[in-house]
């Protein structure tokens, strides 16, 4: 019994954002069964707070060495960059749910509820070397996605999106999880750090000696569970679900989607991928091997982004653009994968955080438009700018950011993955930064559309309704776009703490 | 038996898997599809356990596999209820309101 208190209490408080979360989600529920629809917004508020206090806890615990809780969880750094970044965007993102004014507020406990079982999801997902606790996650987050996408049940719109998600999520999920059991059978193991530094013939073997056994093998399964992670950050060839989903589901939602869920697959990508292939005491083999991936990944961030951006050019809905803009902003963010040195990782890191400002910003700029107007397209925007200067200048900021133009932080993270990208190999991936330079230039055309229509387009006879709050957070977020290109260290002294991957790998 | 005889089924089942999920036009079949991958990779971890000795890993990995696919079956089945209220079909191709 003594051994027991011993072993789990360590476990247990090493543990105790993702258990936050948990009794903060389950506070929720019964809080919506007490209150009915008499509070939905306090609802809302008891989940940021409960945010608020695992973000703290996170912030506390940011100096510790890393540490195992149970033998799978990983509490490191890196995985502490990443909770900390969702928790974040869940705060905004129900606080867009609070502010949304096309939400039901029948039933809204269940929201917050989802939202948070997701964001536990991908606390496991993103701290854990294990193969097992990083599908259970990653499902986690997934299955609350889905009732969360078709969360408006008599939205034939909703409807449809939660349909092609499950659909296109369920394939992913269940590829993923055969290159898993390939990868298995191949080392004997499910534990990445390891599979990175087994030695012997005997198992659990070390993924080099997989790689000198059986190349076919351990590359039916690395392109397998490549797939399953494309899809959950939206890289080509398995994007289609991104542009239906995000545009058929509840605003808020696709927020979430596009930000919180998309940087949940990078933390696990970046943690598979350095974890078992930066190693810089690994055999050649396996080095070898990731620069391979490398170009692979490579051209998977060149199509993505050059889709993403071809696409966003001809949509009449400026959320499906937003759609494919995050489309093709998961390609260059992949540009920072495909260095596969720290720099590059660094850079990616950095690009999330840039894009966490640029696109929670253009989202609430569309939740308040689409909540006052009841549509989303250019035309519905007309002259509103005018109308609602504060706003409208703000989108203007978040569209020059998204483009990747200075003097915006979007123009200083697109700097550093050009920076991280041009050096390696003696120059193997310039073409690779020629690719992203042009489809930022393709990207002007529809993000500066908005703002024609915003500002130089003659207004309609519709008012708009002050959100006072609203505008409010998007001011803070379009001040932090500039603030951070003019004094962008802490961003940086941020993210190149955290990825901590490579150094701590036994 | 050896552990190609294993592999053998679930290399077939995995490819009976795709095919159902690109070829047929019902929602229902396509989830199926889905189940049939999943079992798949259930068929791979328990061999590999048993051929690669020791440790539970694999067999731990099968039992959580049927729980999610149990989960998940519960969460599409109910979406795709909601989308027959709505649409009344189950054809991914009738329901089309989303598109460029």
């Amino acid at each position: 019994m003594l051994l027991l208190n011993d072993v789990h209490t360590t476990g247990i408080s090493l543990l105790a954002p993702e258990l936050i979360l948990v009794a903060t989600s389950l506070l929720v529920l019964a809080m919506d069964l007490i209150w009915k629809e008499r509070n939905s917004s306090r609802l809302g508020w008891i989940s940021i707070a409960g945010l608020g206090l695992a973000a703290f806890v996170l912030l506390l615990a940011f100096q510790k060495e890393p540490d195992h809780a149970f033998g799978i969880v990983r509490v490191d750094r890196f995985g502490n960059f990443f909770k900390l970044f969702t928790c974040a965007a869940l705060a905004v993102v129900m606080f867009f749910v609070m502010q949304d004014r096309r939400e039901r507020k029948h039933r809204i406990g269940e929201y917050y509820f989802l939202l948070l079982g997701a964001g536990v999801g991908i606390f496991f997902m993103v701290g854990t070397n294990n193969l097992l606790l990083l599908v259970l996650g990653l499902e986690l987050l997934s299955l609350a996605s889905y009732a969360l996408a078709g969360f408006h049940k008599g939205e034939k719109r909703s409807a449809e999106a939660a349909m092609k998600y499950i659909v296109f999520g369920g394939l992913s999920a269940g590829v993923m999880v055969y290159g898993i059991s390939l990868l298995y059978g191949l080392t004997g193991t499910l534990d990445l750090a390891v599979m990175a530094s087994a030695t012997g013939e005997d198992l659990p073997r070390s993924l080099a000696t997989a790689i000198t056994q059986s190349p076919g093998a351990v590359a039916v399964a690395m392109v397998l569970i490549l797939g399953g992670f494309s899809y959950k950050i939206s890289v080509a060839p398995f994007h289609f679900w991104a542009p239906d989903v995000y545009e058929g589901a509840p605003t808020p939602v696709t927020t979430f989607l596009a930000v919180a869920s998309k940087a949940a697959g990078f933390g696990a990508l970046l943690r598979f991928i350095a974890v078992l292939f930066m190693n810089p005491d690994a055999a050649e083999a396996v080095q070898d091997y990731g620069l391979q991936m490398g170009s692979l990944i490579a051209l998977l961030a060149a199509v993505t982004m050059t889709i993403g951006n071809l696409a966003a050019l001809r949509q009449e809905s400026v959320k499906r653009m937003l759609a494919y803009s995050s489309v093709a902003h998961a390609g260059y963010i992949l540009v920072g994968v495909t260095a596969m040195n720290t720099e590059g990782f660094e850079a990616a890191m950095f690009y999330l955080v840039a894009y966490y400002l640029m696109n929670l910003g253009a989202f609430g700029f569309l939740l308040y438009f689409a909540g006052e107007t009841g549509e989303e397209t250019y035309e519905s925007l007309n002259g509103m700018g005018r109308k609602s200067p504060v706003i409208g200048v703000s989108m203007v900021v978040f569209l020059v950011s998204l483009t990747g133009l200075p003097p915006m932080v979007g123009f200083l993270g697109k700097w550093k993955l050009i920076q991280a990208i041009q050096g390696v190999n003696d120059g193997q991936y310039l073409w690779l930064a020629m690719c992203l330079v042009l489809n930022s230039v393709v990207s002007l055309y529809y993000y500066v559309r908005v703002a024609k229509h915003l500002f130089l387009k003659e207004p309609g006879e519709r008012s708009l309704k002050p959100a006072p709050a609203l505008t409010g957070l998007l001011v803070v977020l379009a001040v932090l776009n500039l603030f951070f290109m003019l004094y962008a260290n802490p961003i940086v002294e941020w993210t190149n703490a955290s990825f901590d991957l490579v150094s701590s790998a036994e | 038996m050896g552990i190609e005889a294993y592999l053998f089924v679930s290399v077939a089942l995995f490819a009976l898997g795709i095919i159902c999920i690109v070829s047929r036009r019902n929602i229902l079949y396509v989830l199926m599809g889905i189940e049939m991958i999943l079992n798949a990779s259930s068929i791979n971890f328990a061999a590999f356990n048993r051929f690669n000795g020791g440790g539970i890993d694999g067999q731990m990995f099968v039992i959580f596999i049927i729980i999610l696919a149990a989960a998940e079956a519960a969460v599409a089945l109910a979406i795709v209820l909601n989308v027959f209220h709505l649409f009344h079909s189950v054809k991914p191709s009738e329901a089309d309101l989303l598109r460029e």
